[in-house]
């Protein structure tokens, strides 16, 4: 670790990286086979990352976070996956799909209500704007919100809802006169559930399940923004959340990579160390340059994606090509370790399931091609 | 109370050391440099001990003043409320002596009642520093301790000595305590203190500024030559039977490495 570098611009990053790196080493790593198996999230532990101040890692100190950007973020997220992708998804989801979401779109009263307590990890949280009939095609929800009174009642259901099972307060998203408009909604609104949990094969040390509302009445103090004003809120907090699923990305690549090469080390056939065979060193080979051209790209990104800076186009690239390289490299670790690659005593299967996740959450490898030769277009028009 | 903690910055554990070119040092470029281990223990201690009696904990160190990289994210964002580095280039060739001098001036300087510190370095492991600060203040002190506590004017510390007996000892502050494996737990930096660490306070002194100049810590010790531990030869594998093998071995065991 060099500081200065694209990867810790500053002293405090590399302290922050030293810092989760130490804690995924001493804590995350001995305990991720044992809830990919469970299925669900380990509430104790995510519990520590809130006593360890990085559930705020965005949030401006004055108001109780620690006040860092996103590459910061991308450090936490790539730290955490190197050993348990699952459960940085469940932080991602609760940092940066809640808290980060939140602290953008809420008024200074709101802030006061809600941050403290999803801070210190009190309370979990998550974000719900996928529905059972429409997720890439967002604009085509059909969760609606009315106002009545002092509240909205709100009707429909989000499914895919990652911290949907442990948490406790949502953001999520409903159309009030067709026009998309952000709530925060908790289990004490009557009218709102939760589904059981929807199992899956990857990530699997988070869990998801529906949010469910039937008549659910919202205080409209709960209302973030303007009615209407979702679309926005929802647009600028997509690119961080883009570029720390990319960071997930980067960190299984980048931990299977370390084990890829101490593999080919150890493991004689023929005769020989098996990283002697072209086809052995072309995994490696391949595998290393494509995670260094991925952590480039999403860090050089990063440090262009901020509260007052857009960057639509940087993060569908970044999130469009590093995607794809945590699961292409744990599945060239998986060759290279043969066997053993495959089975449940070694991390690499559980890397390769994770990994899959990235090329289809937080918007599929089809939809940031679809943005991107929109937002290109607009950069490059017809003469 | 000023409890201080003479903090080295040392090549962490999982370096592989190069010697340079001229044999007289180290090849220091690609280390990545941390808070020497022990010294983590006695950081922990003094903020734990700060936390039950109150007062402010000081960190010293005779080095490079680019080790406040270190200090800050192992030292100031874990509890320590500012340091001191002394960065002189007499420093470069002291010895031992020297380096406790220097430290010892500066605790003097501060004022500090108690004093932590690890009970040795891990890259030259001389296990000397410790004992000379303490003599050179005129304080006592307790070497390789696994449990400490104070009441603000006693101590009491707890120290392994060989073959599972433990040997408490009690006294009077000051004291210098060097900390053994065992004593706590560091814990991790938290990262809004991190963030608070950068605008924590590192005085880097001369040694003009402690009064001292060059000649109070020319070396009597000094390091001309150095080499690597000999590469450990591959194993050997004994084949056949098992009388056979056990033979073999008997007679490896005798004629080649002569332990029996
Ligand atoms: C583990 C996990 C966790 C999740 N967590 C959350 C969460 O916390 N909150 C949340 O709101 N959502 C969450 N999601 C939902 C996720 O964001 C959606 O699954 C994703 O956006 C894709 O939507 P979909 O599943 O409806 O697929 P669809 O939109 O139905 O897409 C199906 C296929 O059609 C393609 N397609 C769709 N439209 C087009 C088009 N215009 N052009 C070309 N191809 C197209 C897609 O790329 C895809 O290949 C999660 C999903 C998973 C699997």
């Amino acid at each position: 670790m060099r500081i200065g570098d694209l990867y810790n611009p500053t002293e405090e990053h590399a302290a922050l990286r030293e810092m989760v790196a130490d804690f995924t080493r001493r804590e995350v790593e001995p305990q991720a086979a044992t809830f990919d198996e469970k299925g669900h999230l380990n509430v104790e532990l995510f519990g520590q990352l809130g006593e360890l101040g990085l559930l705020g890692v965005t949030i401006p100190e004055h108001d109780g976070g620690a006040g860092m950007d996103a590459v910061a973020a991308c450090i936490v997220h790539e730290e955490l996956s190197k050993s348990d992708p699952g459960f940085a998804l469940a932080y991602l989801a609760h940092s940066m799909l809640f808290v980060n979401n939140l602290y953008y779109a809420a008024s200074p009263e709101q802030r006061a209500r809600w941050l403290p307590k999803t801070i210190s990890g009190e309370w979990i949280g998550g974000m719900g704007m996928t529905e059972p009939g429409a997720g890439t095609d967002v604009l085509g929800m059909a969760t609606t919100a009315v106002r009545d009174g002092d509240h909205y009642v709100l009707n429909g259901t989000k499914t895919y809802i990652t911290n949907a099972v442990e948490g406790f307060i949502f953001l999520a998203y409903a159309k009030v006169d067709g026009k998309i408009t952000a709530f925060v909604v908790d289990r004490d609104c009557p009218g709102f559930s939760t589904s059981g949990k929807i199992d899956k094969i990857g990530m699997r040390a988070s869990s998801m399940a529906e949010l469910i509302f039937e008549d659910c009445r919202v205080p409209a103090k709960n209302l973030l923004g303007d009615e209407g004003g979702g679309l926005v809120h929802m647009m600028r907090n997509l690119e961080i959340e883009r570029l720390t699923l990319a960071a997930m990305s980067v960190g299984i690549a980048r931990r299977c990579v370390e084990i890829m090469v101490r593999h080919g080390q150890e493991r004689q056939a023929f005769g020989q160390p098996i990283n002697r065979f072209g086809q052995i060193q072309r995994y490696i080979g391949e595998g290393y340059a494509a995670t260094e051209a991925a952590a480039s790209l999403v860090y050089n990104v990063a440090r262009e994606v901020g509260p007052d800076v857009q960057n639509r186009v940087g993060s569908d690239a970044a999130k469009l090509f590093a995607g794809p390289v945590g699961k292409q490299v744990a599945d060239y670790a998986m060759q290279v370790m043969g066997g053993s690659g495959y089975c449940r005593e070694y991390p690499v299967e559980r890397l390769w399931r994770d990994a899959k996740l990235i090329e289809i959450g937080g918007g599929t490898l089809e939809a940031h091609q679809k943005n991107l030769c929109k937002d290109l277009a607009k950069l490059y028009p017809m003469s | 109370m000023k409890i201080g903690v003479c903090v080295k910055v040392a090549p962490d554990t999982d370096t592989r050391i190069k010697i340079s070119g001229d044999g007289a040092g180290i090849e220091e470029s690609g280390i990545k440099w941390i808070v020497s281990p022990y010294d983590s223990f006695g950081i922990e201690e003094a903020v734990q001990t700060q936390e039950a009696q109150g007062g402010e904990v000081i960190l010293f160190s005779a080095g490079p003043k680019d080790w406040q990289t270190q200090l800050r994210a192992g030292g100031l964002a874990v509890g320590a409320e500012r340091a001191v580095i002394v960065d002189d280039p007499a420093l470069a060739g002291t010895d031992p002596l020297g380096i406790a001098r220097v430290l010892a001036a500066g605790i003097a300087s501060e004022g500090c009642e108690l004093v932590f510190t690890g009970k040795q370095a891990i890259d030259d492991d001389n296990v000397q520093v410790p004992a000379m600060v303490a003599e050179l203040l005129g304080w006592p002190h307790v070497s390789f301790v696994t449990d400490f506590s104070t009441d603000g004017s006693t101590f009491t510390a707890t120290r392994n000595v060989g073959g599972g007996t433990q040997e408490v000892v009690t006294g009077s502050l000051p004291v210098v305590i060097t900390a053994e494996r065992g004593l706590n737990t560091p814990r991790y930096a938290k990262l809004p203190a991190i963030m608070k660490a950068k605008r924590k306070k590192v005085d880097v002194k001369s040694l003009g500024d402690l009064d001292l100049s060059a000649d109070d810590i020319t070396p009597a010790v000094q390091l001309t030559n150095f080499s690597l531990p000999p590469e450990r030869p591959a194993g050997r594998k004994l084949e056949g039977d098992v009388d056979t093998m056990v033979q073999e071995l008997v007679r490896l065991l005798r004629e080649e490495a002569k332990v029996i």
